[in-house]
């Protein structure tokens, strides 16, 4: 009985305390990490558009899009979050694009779990380079092994087909959603 | 939705193989592939308590942990319900089948530290499945753990007979062999592509 | 008087340096494969992950020898794994606060330091049956061996992988990337050999 009662008392305490110290922990940690997240955002934002002075909301249900208008206010494109699968886990990535809605600005991954080495190179410089300036229609296609011809075109990666074509896909079907919603 | 599940349990049990690609239940995969029996024994054992760790912290994670906001207690959550899961399998199967715990009772307690249980609980929802889903993706998560570990077996029985340089010899040779397989494995890759 | 003084330190000196090398938790006891597999793409994770296991591994060593004589035996375990559970939510959140592309990268392994099989076997077999500084000693050296290796593994993956050390440029442009050792293969195969190698050298020195 003693025992029993030993056991209880310690388990509660032990617990009290641990739980005690993760609230305190979760309530120091939590602003920065939203805080982070969006500083991370606001990055990738500015990465694509250099010159943006400021960007807003745009409300859009749960789809994500930003515009975004330099220093005299002259509207510059559109920044937008795409999200889709990819070869091992989802993708996130951000898009910009030009006012016209017919040309890309550039994208930057926010969060992929592609193959390290092989699909993970979407993130790199000169995959994401091939997007400035790439045109959206009729919609962006791949090539493989080879230099792109038309201005809608991309070169895969070697040995990642898969992680390139899911970042077109995903970019398609975000840019056809988002020029559906924008032109109402 | 069917066609849903059945990629979700195949990408668990072979594409995204938790011991291969993942490196879940390492330890356990190292340490009781030296027979075919004890394999299928740690195996079976596994794939239950994953499936069954699935739906429960499922259950905890949306009804409580989301509900009352605590996101916090997560880790500690899951670790003890998993752990008194093991408990109570263990003491259930005592009771009902002496000779299923004859089987698989030394198997039990050492799930509790296997990774692959608490992996498998945080892939869940880290994914987003619904419940469904997540019992699916444990159930295959677990035949996944179970054939690397049968192929294992079968392949270290072989090599009794093998002269591998002493240095190699057990721990070694079995993560090099693992190494092979996880390169074979990546030969499904494109399985499920989309 | 001096010669026990003498004797405790000698003794302390050991605890520290047998997590190194004679008792190295990957390379002897083939412990906590599972994070050192998986984040060694690059030296930096894997020193990262090495550092948020050893914050939980010398918390909790703390924490549970000087609880050890309050703990009933039968609750030990469960009373263990709530505290390393609560250090590793603790070190989570701090990865996610202060060092977010780094949290990102590691994802999932960070919580499941909890089933890392050193932490725990270090309280059942050490912390719980020593004094505070002892035990101390102890985690500081196992944190140090495993952080060791894990460099050591990430450091050769990342050099063969992508051609850099600590993302340093260390082999040229001329260097064609060895994607395998980016991937799972690459992990088990580069481990494999290292703990050949050095059960090479071990056995080396003792016939020396």
């Amino acid at each position: 009985m003693r025992n029993t009662v030993r056991i209880i008392s310690v388990l509660t305490v032990v617990g009290l305390i641990s739980g005690t110290a993760l609230v305190l922990m979760y309530n120091y940690a939590n602003p920065r990490i939203i805080k982070n997240q969006k500083n991370e955002m606001e990055k990738a934002v500015y990465k694509l558009f250099p010159n943006a002075k400021k960007y807003d909301k745009v409300a859009m249900g749960d789809d994500v899009v930003f515009k975004v208008t330099d220093k005299s206010g002259k509207s510059l494109g559109y920044a937008f979050i795409a999200e889709g699968n990819g070869y091992q886990g989802p993708i996130k990535m951000m898009a910009g694009i030009k006012p016209d809605l017919a040309t890309l600005e550039g994208i930057e991954i926010l969060e992929s779990q592609e193959t390290p080495g092989l699909g993970q190179e979407i993130a790199s410089d000169n995959f994401r380079a091939q997007f400035d300036g790439l045109k959206t229609s009729p919609e962006i296609t791949y090539v493989k092994n080879a230099k792109p011809g038309s201005p809608n075109e991309i070169q895969a990666i070697t040995g990642a087909t898969i992680s390139s074509k899911a970042v077109c896909t995903i970019l398609n079907e975000q840019i056809k959603t988002i020029k559906q919603k924008l032109s109402k | 939705m069917i066609i849903n599940l059945v990629l979700i349990f195949i990408a668990a049990a072979i594409t995204q193989n938790f011991v291969l690609t993942y490196f879940l239940g390492i330890c356990p995969f190292i340490g009781v592939s030296r027979k075919l029996d004890q394999a299928i024994g740690m195996g079976v054992a596994t794939t239950f308590v994953m499936t069954l760790a699935a739906c429960v912290t499922w259950l905890i994670y949306h009804f409580i942990l989301v509900r009352f906001g605590l996101p916090f207690l997560q880790y500690a959550s899951f670790i003890i319900v998993i752990a008194s899961l093991v408990q109570v399998v263990e003491m259930f199967i005592r009771k009902t089948s002496p000779a299923l715990y004859r089987a698989l009772g030394i198997y039990l307690p050492l799930i509790t530290t296997n990774c692959a249980i608490l992996g498998l609980t945080l892939f869940m929802v880290l994914k987003e499945y619904t419940f469904l889903e997540g019992i699916i993706f444990g159930l295959g998560a677990g035949c996944g753990f179970t054939l690397a570990l049968l192929i294992m077996a079968g392949i270290r029985e072989e090599l009794e007979c093998c002269d591998i340089p002493k240095p190699l010899q057990g721990a070694g040779i079995t993560l090099i062999i693992a190494g092979l397989l996880a390169l074979s494995f990546m030969g499904f890759g494109g399985l499920i592509g989309k | 008087m001096n010669n026990v003084c003498n004797q405790t330190c000698t003794g302390c000196g050991k605890e520290f340096s047998k997590g190194l090398w004679r008792q190295n938790p990957i390379f002897v006891q083939v412990l906590g494969m599972c994070p050192t597999l998986a984040v060694t793409t690059k030296a930096l994770f894997g020193f990262s992950m090495g550092m948020a296991t050893a914050f939980v591994l010398i918390c909790s060593s703390l924490a549970v020898s000087v609880i050890r004589k309050l703990v009933p035996q039968q609750v030990r375990i469960a009373t263990f794994t709530v505290i390393i559970a609560t250090f590793v939510t603790c070190a989570d959140y701090f990865l996610q606060a202060n060092f977010y592309t780094i949290s990102k990268e590691l994802g999932p392994y960070v919580p499941l330091i909890v089933v890392n099989c050193i932490i725990l076997g270090r309280q059942e077999a050490f912390a719980s049956k020593n004094g505070v500084f002892r035990s101390l000693l102890d985690a500081i050296g196992m944190s140090v061996g495993f952080t060791a290796v894990l460099i050591l593994l990430g450091s050769i993956r990342e050099l063969l992988g992508f051609g850099t050390i600590f993302n340093f440029k260390i082999l040229g442009a001329g260097f064609e990337h060895w994607v395998i050792m980016a991937l799972p293969a690459g992990a088990f195969i580069t481990l494999g050999f290292l703990i050949g190698l050095f059960n090479w050298m071990n056995k080396k020195s003792k016939s020396n």
